[in-house]
């Protein structure tokens, strides 16, 4: 599960119309707390204080007055300490949904305005990590304190409750995973102008990190919660990134099994963002088929199967591939053509297939870019991407249990039940 | 506006941690006088200690910034984890005082979380034997404190890789001086890695301003290539003026951003910080700080344990009325103020 704070209404059939989503950018320009405590406006430099009576750059916006609360904080905490408690105060928790040994998730609201409502995830502190904060903590809340984006999970705020853990007040995303709906061949139909409006969300997303400079590095489909309005939400940051600078190595170990690219599979140590797109190519092929594209057993299952589903890696379709670290590969098979996706994935239409064949290129430098793909003609193309509030929903709740275990997850890793095996997703942190 | 623009305003430097001189200003003030709020009870009336000002306490986060540079340097950690550290610590003390928390262990604490937030996992123990007399207990008991201090933005943005991007367009457009582009280059690179972590630039620029600002120390005419002026005649008249006035802005900003560099160039670090003149003169300032500070959390490792302990122990739902109470005993408390006294937590429940 993602970390997701993904979080079930209790009274699942409720529509979501009652449900505000709180407006990222209001709340975010709320949570700035520095700006409000000090009322720093006039700009004469009166005492010896050094400098310049130039403000940030590019004239800074006024600095957002607070419209929370406004009652005094004890004076015997440090200024640090006061923020935090403002922080805190804006919130209301409620009930718990779920708790796992990484996290607790707790449903809150706005105590300004209870109809906004907001997950609270609490992280625990790790006992079996010895090294202070757990580094998947840390890439979370670094990574998401940057990315702000209608198709990204939204950080409404962070404060620590007096124990020291950590609490991320995450947007409510009640409506689950594309992974339940993708599972519930049962009740959820959806055909390919749906497949179209959940590809153009993820791509979105995944545009939004490139640009700035972050590979994502866990896309599947439990990682993309669903937001009230059927809006589509990248979330778990866990196994999240900076770019890294040439020669900065970065660890291959890393992206669920079936959704990793054959050069992590090769072990290699310098990759980037198409490590990401691969990964959006097998969502895209898990959504036409309804089953995981390629659920390799072990690594070197996964090889063979990417093998015989897109095509061996060879000296030929990709130079230098045969140098990398772990290189091997079970037989020969030729790469796939056209016609061989066109019988598989035709639901999407020829375009749809064009875009597919260009996610899944096995040379990570021949991959489609995120970038080029929003600018790909099946967007275009006939049928029209469903509108957001047209999207398939899980029927009310069936998800509920599904949604509860969603919670206990870790961010980067999959619950240890049936799909554990594909993990493979210890970082080693002591490389260094 | 440019969407780079609006892409930086989105970051949390921008968001939480940048400001104005003046706001800036008042809060180190703010930050002062709690401390000297919260510590004085801790004094007979009397007694009073000479507290620290704001100015003083600046100047030793100055100096042990500059501890923590050679420290980094001695780990051998890479530039921008170092500065990454520098940047950490310069925001806690921000808002926590000098005599809250003591500079010499968040410095270390800064260090190694500085290294966690660049992805960078060193070991704990094996950073703790850099430093004599320091356990990992140590380093890790500021840990969550730096973090809580740092509004848990981890991201800091540096403006080396603004540096390379600037070099690499000038050689482009200067291809047959590449000696004086080099030199540019390496000398801009010098103060980046000095200047602007001893001065509040971070507070008050872009990194991209401190990129020119930096460049315009080393060489003026290689800004004046990268922010040319428009060419006269080359577009409708309005557009010329709007882009002059936006250009005389920057070039002012940076400038200033200069000028605040130019207080704490490179070499000052050998030829001022680290000389035995400058470490004496700092003596009486140090034992000021050693007499006016906050005893009971000047050791974070004590002050650790204290808040897991208070945090594992559960607080009781307040009971009935006890006979003291009832009965008019002189100190009716809570049975939560007994726990905390308990746990020699005097200063409450601080988070």
């Amino acid at each position: 599960m993602a970390l997701s704070p993904v979080v079930t209404t209790t009274t699942s059939s409720s529509a979501p119309s009652n449900q505000t989503l709180p407006n990222p950018q209001t709340l975010r320009t709320a949570s700035s707390p520095l700006k409000n405590l000090a009322s720093g406006s006039g700009q004469t430099s009166t005492d010896g204080t050094p400098k310049p009576a130039l403000a940030p750059s590019s004239a800074a916006p006024p600095p957002p007055t607070s419209t929370t609360t406004n009652q005094p904080l004890a004076p015997t905490l440090d200024l640090a300490e006061q923020m935090n408690e403002e922080e805190k105060r804006k919130y209301v928790k409620g009930k718990k949904l779920g708790e796992g040994t990484y996290a607790v998730v707790f449903l809150g609201h706005l105590r300004s305005n209870p109809s906004t409502r907001v997950a609270i995830k609490k992280i625990k502190v790790q006992k079996e990590y010895t090294e202070g904060m757990a580094p998947d903590a840390v890439r979370e809340l670094k990574h998401l304190q940057e990315l702000q984006h209608p198709n990204i999970i939204s950080l409404l705020s962070v404060f620590s409750s007096k124990d020291q853990n950590l609490n991320l007040v995450l947007e409510y995303l009640p409506l689950g995973d594309l992974e339940m709906l993708i599972r519930d061949t049962d009740n959820v139909r959806y055909g390919a102008a749906d497949i179209k409006a959940w590809m153009g969300m993820l791509t979105r997303a995944v545009w939004f990190c490139h640009e700035n400079f972050v590979l994502h590095r866990d896309i599947k489909p439990n990682n993309l919660l669903i937001a009230a309005d059927g809006e589509v939400k990248l979330a778990d940051f866990g196994l999240a990134r900076s770019f890294a600078d040439p020669h900065r190595h970065m660890t291959s170990n890393v992206i669920t099994r079936w959704y990793r690219p054959p050069e992590l599979l090769f072990g290699a140590r310098y990759y980037s963002g198409a490590v990401d797109i691969w990964s959006v190519g097998t969502v895209f092929a898990e959504l036409v088929l309804r089953a995981p594209y390629m659920p390799g057993n072990n690594e070197l299952d996964q090889i063979k199967l990417i093998c015989e589903s897109i095509g061996t890696p060879t000296e030929d379709n990709w130079p230098g591939v045969t140098r990398l670290p772990e290189y091997t590969v079970p037989g020969q098979h030729p790469t796939r053509g056209r016609d061989w996706y066109e019988m598989r994935f035709g639901i999407v239409g020829t375009d749809g297939v064009d875009l597919l064949i260009r996610t899944l290129a096995l040379n990570p430098q021949k991959r489609i870019t995120a970038r080029e793909m929003l600018q790909h003609r099946w967007w275009h193309s006939e049928p029209k991407p469903t509108r957001k509030d047209d999207l398939p929903r899980k029927d009310a709740g069936a998800g509920e249990d599904k949604m509860g275990g969603d919670l206990k997850r870790r961010p980067g890793v999959v619950a240890d039940d049936d799909r554990g095996a594909k993990v493979a997703r210890k970082l080693d942190f002591g490389q260094r | 506006m440019t969407t780079e623009d609006d892409r930086y305003r989105q970051s949390s430097q921008f968001r939480l941690w940048s400001f104005s001189p003046t706001s800036l200003r008042e809060l180190r003030v703010k930050t002062n006088d709690l401390a000297k709020q919260q510590i004085s009870p801790r004094f007979a009336p009397d007694a009073q200690p000479d507290f620290l000002t704001p100015a003083e306490e600046a100047l030793l986060v100055q100096f042990f910034t500059t501890e923590l540079i050679r420290a980094a340097q001695f780990c051998e950690l890479p530039t921008e984890i170092r500065s990454t550290a520098a940047v950490f610590f310069r925001r806690f003390y921000i808002t926590n005082s000098v005599m809250t928390y003591p500079p010499t262990e968040l410095l270390k604490t800064s260090l190694f979380f500085g290294c966690k937030a660049e992805g960078y996992y060193i070991r704990l123990a094996k950073l703790a034997e850099m430093f004599p007399n320091t356990t990992s207990e140590q380093i890790l008991a500021g840990e969550f404190l730096l973090c809580q201090g740092i509004r848990f933005a981890f991201d800091v943005r540096h403006p080396f890789r603004a540096l390379e991007g600037a070099i690499l367009e000038l050689r482009r457009q200067l291809p047959e001086q590449e000696g004086r582009v080099a030199k540019a280059h390496a000398m801009a690179r010098d103060i980046l890695k000095f200047s602007p972590l001893l001065t509040d630039a971070y507070f008050h620029y872009t990194p991209s301003q401190i990129m020119m600002a930096a460049l315009l120390m080393v060489d003026k005419e290689l800004v004046d290539i990268l922010i040319p002026a428009a060419q006269p005649g080359d577009e409708e008249s309005q557009h010329v003026t709007s882009h002059a006035e936006m250009r005389d802005k920057i070039i002012k900003t940076i400038e200033s951003c200069r000028d605040m560099l130019e207080k704490e160039p490179p070499t000052r670090m050998k030829e001022y910080w680290e000389t035995p003149e400058l470490v004496k003169s700092l003596k009486p300032l140090r034992k000021k700080l050693q007499k006016c500070r906050d005893t009971d959390r000047a050791d974070l490792v004590a002050l650790q344990r204290a808040r897991r302990e208070q945090a594992t122990t559960k607080v009781k739902k307040p009971t009935p009325p006890s006979d003291g109470a009832v009965f008019g005993d002189a100190e009716p408390r809570d049975p939560k103020r007994r726990k905390l006294e308990a746990a020699n937590d005097l200063f409450g429940p601080a988070l």
